[in-house]
């Protein structure tokens, strides 16, 4: 256990003692004025609720959109070919997810192009700021594509698992209709079943780096991408700051894994 | 189905072209030129792809391997809910923000800017993965074939590779293959602890992008995304069942 528990407990010890001005080059000693600037400006905060956001909107559109297909289309997914099919999104890392947005969606990319092809457009400056925009478009769409293939795998794994297929056919003859077993029995045990990897997918996205580094604006920026700003920059005085970000997000995210994790622990081995 | 094929063609397609000048829907230049430039090692990619290989093989089996043993331990321990929960903390934060706060201490130790401090913070964050991963192997029917084993007269080596390592065959196939892809995709710990320095292949497409070079950034993703869609066709079956 010291492998894992070791380098987490030193690197948050760490990122403390630098927040406190305990430790860093151009700190003397003890204070709280980085923690008391840190709110000050608000920009922790602005970019706490941004990402939050942003991964409530990816997450709430992804499962909707997973759950939807799982419903639509589960029988043609059970086929082996387009099985594998759903699969293959899985092997796209957020760098290329990224990569291929800015592709698609920037001012001189393929739906620019076909965009002033169809004579919708004269110049690149008239196509909208679908990357590096202020609603976070890019970085929402490139999220939704990741989560959905997943989402829908997982879903329809917990389809088969559960045998809501007959569950379903049970509700039916009982005389429930569509809707009422879409509402009373599909969605219930899917989401019961699914809750904590949905809950740590929240935790995941709020700490998403890449994509956002790629997709994202200069203000606000998402959490990892502000930490690292912070920490990495050349104004060692503002350094402080970022590991202020960096314990209160360590905190956050450790708060909710021992929510998320302790109480279901109980004879989770025992089978 | 067109949709999700759609991502992997663009990329190949892009990756042969050059001369891709807006508002052309397509490319002035479509041919080999890239990848022979890859050959080439005119842009580093082969040598990055190597280095990407290396780190990830090395991540990947010395986690699995790790992650069974010690996961072991944590089962028979008396306090396994709690230190199950530890080993959930590096797992649920940031790797690049847990790159952050580790690199004074890979700099004290000389790992910094190296290919072994890459594989050191990969293998930090890999490794609680396995563990979890592992966590659902361990169960009572296992620890009366241990039993078993033991009353027969069997030392514990043989009860690991006559009984354990035969049992949990499928099991470290997978976990192999997820600690390899965690590593594989990884960015932003091996830049902070990397510095620059060892370019995997995720660093490179990076870099392309900054650089605005689309055509070697798109030759970097398809090197990144086909070595995982050869390891997501053999374990496919089985991602899910270990997640719910």
């Amino acid at each position: 256990m010291l492998i894992g528990v070791v380098p987490f407990i030193a690197a948050f010890i760490y990122a403390l003692g630098y927040s406190f001005g305990l430790l860093g080059v151009l700190n003397n000693g003890f204070t709280t004025r980085f923690w008391q600037s840190v709110f000050e400006s608000g920009e922790f905060l602005k970019s706490f609720g941004y990402s939050a956001a942003i991964a409530i909107i990816s997450l709430a559109l992804s499962i909707g959109g997973a759950l939807w297909v799982t419903l639509k289309f589960r029988r043609e997914l059970d086929k082996k070919f387009l099985s594998f099919m759903m699969y293959l999104p899985l092997a796209i890392p957020g760098v290329v997810a990224g990569f291929f947005m800015i592709q698609l969606f920037s001012k001189g990319g393929f739906f620019a192009r076909v965009a002033f092809q169809m004579g919708l457009i004269e110049k690149t400056s008239q196509f909208p700021d679908l990357v590096n925009d202020s609603l976070a478009f890019g970085i929402i769409v490139t999220f939704i594509t990741m989560l959905i293939p997943f989402f829908t795998l997982l879903f329809l794994n917990v389809y088969k698992n559960e045998r809501i297929e007959e569950l379903s056919i049970l509700a039916h003859a009982l005389g429930a209709n569509a809707n009422q077993v879409t509402r009373r029995v599909f969605l219930p045990i899917v989401l019961k079943k699914t809750w904590v990897l949905i809950a740590l997918y929240f935790i995941f996205l709020l700490g998403a780096y890449e994509v956002p580094l790629i997709l994202g604006q200069e203000s606000p920026q998402m959490l990892s991408v502000l930490i690292i700003r912070e920490t990495r920059q050349f104004d060692l005085s503002k350094i402080s700051e970022g590991y202020v970000v960096a314990v209160i997000y360590t905190i956050v995210v450790s708060i909710t894994a021992i929510l998320l994790f302790l109480p279901k622990q109980k004879n989770v081995y025992e089978t | 189905m067109l949709l999700i094929l759609f991502p992997f063609i663009f990329m190949v397609l892009l990756s042969l072209s050059s001369s891709w000048r807006f508002p052309e829907v397509f490319p002035g230049y479509f041919g080999f030129k890239n990848w022979v430039t890859l050959l080439g090692s005119e842009a580093g990619l082969l040598q990055s792809f190597i280095i990407s290989i290396v780190i990830s093989l090395s991540v990947g089996i010395v986690s699995t391997f790790s992650g069974f043993l010690i996961s072991r331990a944590v089962f028979y321990h008396k306090k396994k809910r709690i230190l199950t929960l530890f080993a959930y903390f590096p797992y649920v934060l940031a790797p690049v923000v847990f790159g952050a706060c580790l690199s004074f201490f890979f700099l004290k130790m000389g790992l910094f800017g190296n290919v072994t401090g890459v594989i050191v913070a990969q293998f930090l964050i890999a490794f609680p993965y396995a563990l979890i991963f592992f966590g659902s192997f361990w169960n009572k029917k296992i620890k009366s074939y241990e039993d078993l084993v033991a009353t027969l007269g069997g030392t514990s080596q043989q009860t690991f590779f006559k009984v354990l390592f035969p049992l949990a065959k499928s099991m470290l196939l997978i976990c192999f293959f997820q600690t390899f892809l965690i590593s594989w995709f990884e960015y932003g710990l091996t830049s902070i602890i990397g510095v620059g320095k060892v370019q995997t292949l995720t660093i490179k497409v990076f870099l392309f992008i900054k650089e605005a070079n689309y055509y070697y950034g798109a030759l970097s993703c398809c090197l990144l995304i086909f070595p995982p869609v050869v390891l997501l066709y053999f374990n496919k079956r089985y991602v899910f069942k270990n997640l719910i």
